[in-house]
């Protein structure tokens, strides 16, 4: 540990930035699917707590964090599609049903909790993976490519989904019922279908954000654990312009920035702390304030799909 | 149909919001408008509203221990107990507060520094009811306020963080930087400084009382940057356990709660808060009709406090070290040795 | 290609919505190799149908034989494997796309990754094969309306059509590209494809079809031959009446300047310059036509004249007064009446009721007001006599405009507008998207201002509209005005030349 010092802060804060983005980037490259495609989830952070209550319950119950991971998957999946059922089947208000879904993943997964486990208990956690060549370059190889393998899937998601959302027919549904959802229908593309689809895969990312939290960062549970890591991901999305690319700038930027103000308070930096912890949030808003031009968004965004309203 | 099913769904989700927000809470049925002091002599009502949950293992876990214990000893027909968590926002919990005093509650403990201003807006119009908060010392004709002296247990365990420490060099997890977390922080500093002055304190706050996520994240750039004792106040401590937890030869020093059993092989010690002496000492005061004005304080010299070390990891600990402890807590109780606390 | 349509037949549809009874027992029939004209008011029911048939709409009574043969059309998938290709009124086209993603939007693929080589290459063979030129690349957003119907045509055909139903689509087009369009619809039928065209505008229903089916309020008036009827008696059997367009009638006789532009600059929301120093004179009691295709600052003109864009240079007069850059409110009182192009959101306030939206530019003033308080009665009677004399067809004075038609929410504004007598009526595109019926209403409602004096700028692309209103002609093009002709020296030819830039 010792020779952290020796590579400076640099490397540490990176090492640090790369890890605390992980969250980030998952949930909001679900999160861009959904919106994409039409339908703006603010529930992320309510899926983001059943995720990680579900992977922590149920690696706590079976000693097995990969048994947690998939029931995080599935707990996504589930709550992808109730989003969608809401939102997409019933016309609810979205912001509303967002705000909805959030207050029952919070209560849910506070009261399973109580009703299953009753007290704070840490679990087994995913340990890091070993990855040959990279992990054994001299010091640097030890900081960055030490982390468990969610962390190296959230950054490999990011190519995946670009290429997903712009190279295949898939990605070209959801961006064009995301953006003219007329269109898609005439051509016989299922406009509901797609955004079920949409939603559910940012469920699932999302539930996989959260059990990054419990399995990958915190092996442990408690109430609130996401503390706003969801919202904070939707924000990324809007950062990002529905981009997989600007997503991995704006977690990056956020975290690295987060990063920094841990290792200034850490090392004794003389700054005051409470400029240090908004640091992330001031940076993330200027870099959004000065990048230029205008913002595309996604046309249909939040506006349920009715055939019948044509003439 | 659709709307029928939308409204279950929000129904659905209200009932399992609120089923976890209040326990055991079900004092509508109760009668409400009894002048509750001389009539329920025998039987008190006690409401607690908690910023977090009472299963933190911390700072809101502790105080409901503390009245389960007065409630074992009173006898459970003899107190009633009713909590109300996740108020951490005082504006919410002033709701809860004033619907616990209209339904009669005799003492309404309100268990955070935050809820200081709300207390005073609600108290004057239940002059009957007894009300507490703290960390805090303005007290009112009917608010008790209470007061841990936290840097008193911050200075025993930063002399054993300086006797333990071989890099020279130890982390404070942080919370935010007010009340019983910077007293707590002053003591811990104070007791290494003077203790080993070679040794190097590092205090950081993550901005949150219950980002655990973000209190692990934090605990590990300190081990990053060179600490092996860490420790750290509030309810997102036992993320920064965890965290230390998994790197051997890493020590993490407890305050508000005996916590090592997230970490049994981690925590060496802690600073144990015994709530329930200052919640016997209020029934008491009401009992002999004072229903509020004193400022309670929790100190090593009246027992209130306490420093628990880990029996697993006893061994681990030099003689000379507990000596030393145990020399500097002497002196605190004595009043020999006076901890500087920051300038208000 | 799927199988071939060599026969169409919607026997006997009926649909109802809430309300509205869209189709009443409608039968139309067409043959492989012609045209059948759709002809029909605005709301008689031919979208519709069309949406019918294209599997949007479930028919609540009737049935759909192709060859012969009955099929159920659920969903517009089927419609398209069944060989129906449909270019609607509205393009169904997604703006953020390439033509290309477009076109392979509708492919049906099991293939994990896009092609959009092969969709391309596909595109370039169609597209030569009918001469309609697209550059399968460039993005929707960047084409203009006439490319994005030629695009929506090779969208249709790469997705296997046999039977292509168009609706409206002359709407949008230039006189030139019109014409083109309706040359490729003849070719395309003696290919041997049948070719349904939707339409209001006799014209061009006379020119391209072979079969006319006359709708009426969800009804079938007429099928008949082409060939056996004549533009007059489709008029009278589309309207319900006898039609005769509304001309200007007598000489101009132009009074002192009304509205005076001396080389006005405005840029467009995309900041580059859309007027490009646009210089003409209205006069009392005239109509001056401006011509062009939309696009070339029409709106950027009508804007910077009412005050609610920048001009960046030049001075622009009403009356005696210079206006340059004042307010909208300062136009208004200057003398400045405005029937906007979009009606529904800078006309009116649809969520306002009927009421709201007439003293909409006069609340604040006696009789409407008095000091702060809007006077109830006063309103009331006032705009109860305008609904009467205008004709606007509204349940309650305190109906929600949106909820109005497009014809009656046109009336709503011109009594607005005209009851205010203004010096000078600026019309943006005042008979876009209406009907016949309505059309003549407002070009006689227009007429009458001119004859009580006032100076109309009439904003259009109809060029019909145009010659049969204007005392003068000035057809804009990329911003500059080309030419200023009496409408005595001007034609659709001449025009239609000026307006594609060659002087």
């Amino acid at each position: 540990m010792e020779h952290i010092i020796q590579q400076g802060l640099l490397v540490g804060v990176l090492a640090t930035g790369v890890r605390l983005a992980t969250p980030f980037l998952l949930a909001a490259l679900g999160e861009m699917f959904a919106q994409r495609s039409g339908v703006f989830n603010l529930g992320i952070e309510g899926i983001m707590m059943m995720g990680a209550f579900f992977g922590f319950l149920v690696t706590f119950f079976t000693g097995n964090p990969y048994f947690g991971l998939g029931s995080s998957l599935i707990v996504g999946f589930l709550m992808g599609l109730l989003m969608a059922l809401v939102s997409v089947t019933l016309k609810a208000e979205q912001g509303i049903s967002g705000i909805g879904l959030y207050m029952f993943g919070w209560g849910l997964s506070g009261l399973l909790f109580r009703l299953y486990v009753g007290g704070i208990t840490s679990i087994p956690g995913l340990g890091p993976l070993h990855l040959p060549v990279l992990s054994d370059i001299p010091h640097i190889g030890s900081i960055l490519f030490n982390h468990n393998w969610i962390v190296y899937l959230a950054y490999l998601l990011v190519p995946v989904a670009w290429f997903v959302l712009f190279k295949t027919p898939w990605g070209l549904r959801v961006r064009a019922v995301g953006t003219t959802p007329e269109a898609a229908d005439t051509l016989g593309v299922s406009v509901n279908a797609v955004r079920y689809q949409a939603l559910i895969v940012g469920g699932v990312l999302a539930g996989l954000a959260g059990a990054y939290l419990t399995i990958g960062q915190a092996n442990m549970y408690a109430d609130n654990i996401t503390a706003g890591r969801g919202f904070i991901a939707v924000a990324l999305v809007y950062f990002g312009r529905w981009n997989p690319w600007g997503i991995l700038a704006g977690s990056l930027l956020f975290s690295m920035a987060d990063s920094f103000q841990l290792w200034v308070q850490v090392m004794g930096i003389t700054f005051p702390y409470e400029l240090a912890v908004v640091l992330p949030y001031v940076t993330t808003i200027l870099a959004l304030a000065v990048s230029v031009g205008r913002v595309w968004t996604p046309a249909a965004l939040g506006r349920p799909f009715d055939r019948g309203s044509r003439g | 149909m659709k709307r029928l099913v939308l409204y279950l769904l929000l129904i659905m989700s209200l009932v399992v919001f609120t089923a976890c927000g209040t326990q055991q809470a079900s004092p509508s049925k109760e009668p409400t408008k009894e002048t509750p002091k001389e009539t329920k002599s025998e039987k008190i009502k006690i409401a607690l509203v908690l910023p977090s949950t009472m299963d933190d293992m911390a700072w809101s876990q502790s105080m409901y221990e503390g009245l389960k214990a007065v409630q074992e000893k009173m006898g459970k027909d003899k107190v009633d107990l009713a909590v109300s968590e996740r108020l951490g926002n005082a504006v919410d919990a002033g709701a809860a507060i004033r619907q616990y005093a209209s339904q009669g509650y005799d003492l309404i403990i309100a268990h955070g520094a935050q809820y200081q201003n709300v207390l005073k807006e609600i108290a004057p119009d239940f002059p009957k009811t007894s009300f507490a908060y703290g960390t805090g010392f303005q007290a009112g004709p009917n608010i008790f306020a209470y007061d841990p002296q936290a840097q008193e247990g911050g200075y025993l365990l930063g002399v054993l963080a300086a006797m333990m420490t071989k890099s020279g060099v130890v982390g404070v997890v942080g919370p935010v930087e007010a009340g019983d977390a910077v007293k707590f922080n002053y003591g811990f500093q104070q007791g290494v400084t003077k203790t080993k002055a070679s040794v190097k304190v590092r205090v950081a706050y993550t901005g949150s009382f219950n980002d655990i996520v973000g209190a692990g994240e934090m605990a590990k750039v300190h081990m990053d940057a060179g600490a092996d004792v860490l420790t750290g106040s509030s309810q997102q401590a036992v993320g920064a356990i965890r965290a230390v937890g998994e790197r051997p030869g890493k020590y993490w020093l407890s305050t508000d709660m005996d916590q090592s059993k997230i970490a049994p092989n981690t925590v060496l010690a802690a600073q144990a808060y015994h709530w329930e002496k200052i919640v016997s000492k209020m029934i008491e005061l009401r009992k002999q009709g004072t229903l509020g004005g004193q400022h309670l304080i929790l100190s090593f010299s009246d027992g209130t406090l306490e420093l628990k070390y880990n029996d697993k990891l006893a061994d681990k600990i030099p003689k000379e070290a507990k000596d030393a402890v145990e020399k500097a807590k002497q002196q605190i109780i004595s009043g020999q040795l006076k901890i500087e606390l920051p300038k208000k | 290609m799927t199988q071939a349509i060599n026969h169409l037949e919607m026997a006997g549809i009926t649909k109802r919505f809430p309300g509205v009874l869209a189709n009443d027992d409608v039968t139309i029939e067409v043959q492989a190799g012609e045209v059948l004209a759709l002809l029909g008011e605005n709301g008689a029911g031919k979208t519709t149908l069309m949406n019918v048939l294209y599997g949007l709409y479930q028919p609540d009574s009737g049935e759909i034989r192709i060859n012969k043969k009955p099929v159920h059309i659920t969903s517009p998938r089927q419609a398209i494997e069944l060989g129906i290709g449909m270019v609607h009124q509205h393009f169904m086209l997604v703006p953020t796309l390439t033509v290309a993603e477009n076109v392979a939007l509708g492919l049906v693929t099991s293939a994990p990754v896009l092609d959009l080589k092969v969709v391309s290459k596909k595109i370039t063979e169609i597209s030569s094969s009918y001469g309609l030129a697209v550059n399968p690349e460039a993005y929707v957003w960047q084409l203009s309306v006439g490319e994005q119907q030629r695009v929506e045509i090779v969208k249709a055909i790469f997705l296997g059509a046999s039977l292509l139903v168009l609706d409206e689509p002359t709407a949008v087009l230039t006189p030139q590209e019109a014409a083109e369009l309706l040359n490729l619809l003849k070719r395309m039928a003696e290919q041997g494809r049948p070719i349904v065209f939707i339409s209001h505008k006799l014209n061009e229903v006379m020119a391209v079809s072979q079969r006319v089916t006359v709708l009426r309020d969800g009804r079938v008036v007429a099928s008949v031959k082409t060939e056996d009827t004549s533009a007059q008696e489709l008029a009278r059997l589309m309207v319900g009446r006898e039609m005769t367009p509304r001309r200007r009638e007598g000489e101009a006789r132009p009074g002192r300047t009304v509205l005076e532009l001396r080389n006005v600059q405005a840029a467009n929301d995309k900041g580059s310059l859309a007027l490009r120093g646009i210089s003409l004179e209205v006069r009392a009691s005239e109509v001056l036509g401006i011509a062009g295709v939309s696009g070339n600052g029409q709106r950027e003109l009508a804007e910077a004249i009412s005050g609610l864009r920048k001009v960046t240079d030049g001075q622009v007069f009403i009356g005696e007064r210079e206006v340059t850059n004042r307010t909208p409110d300062k136009m208004i009182a200057s003398g400045l009446g405005y029937i906007p192009e979009d009606r529904l959101h800078v006309g009116t306030i649809s969520s306002f009721a009927v009421w709201e939206n007439l003293v909409l530019k006069d609340h604040h003033r006696r009789p409407y007001a008095r000091s702060i308080f809007l006077q109830n009665g006063p309103i009331r009677s006032a705009t109860a006599s305008l609904v009467g004399s205008y004709g606007v067809k509204t349940p309650t004075l305190d109906t929600p405009t949106g909820r109005l038609s497009g014809g009656n929410i046109q009336r709503l504004i011109l009594a607005r507008e005209i009851s205010r007598s203004p010096s000078v009526l600026l019309a943006a595109y005042p008979s876009r998207g209406l009907d016949v019926g309505a059309t003549e209403y407002v070009h006689t409602k227009l007429l009458e201002a001119r004859k009580t004096g006032t100076g109309v700028l009439l904003i259009s692309e109809d060029l019909e509209e145009i010659l049969n209103l204007s005392d003068r002609v000035a057809v804009l093009y990329e911003g500059k005005i080309m030419k200023t002709l009496p409408v005595s020296e001007a034609n659709e030819r001449i025009l239609g030349l000026l307006m594609a830039g060659v002087a």
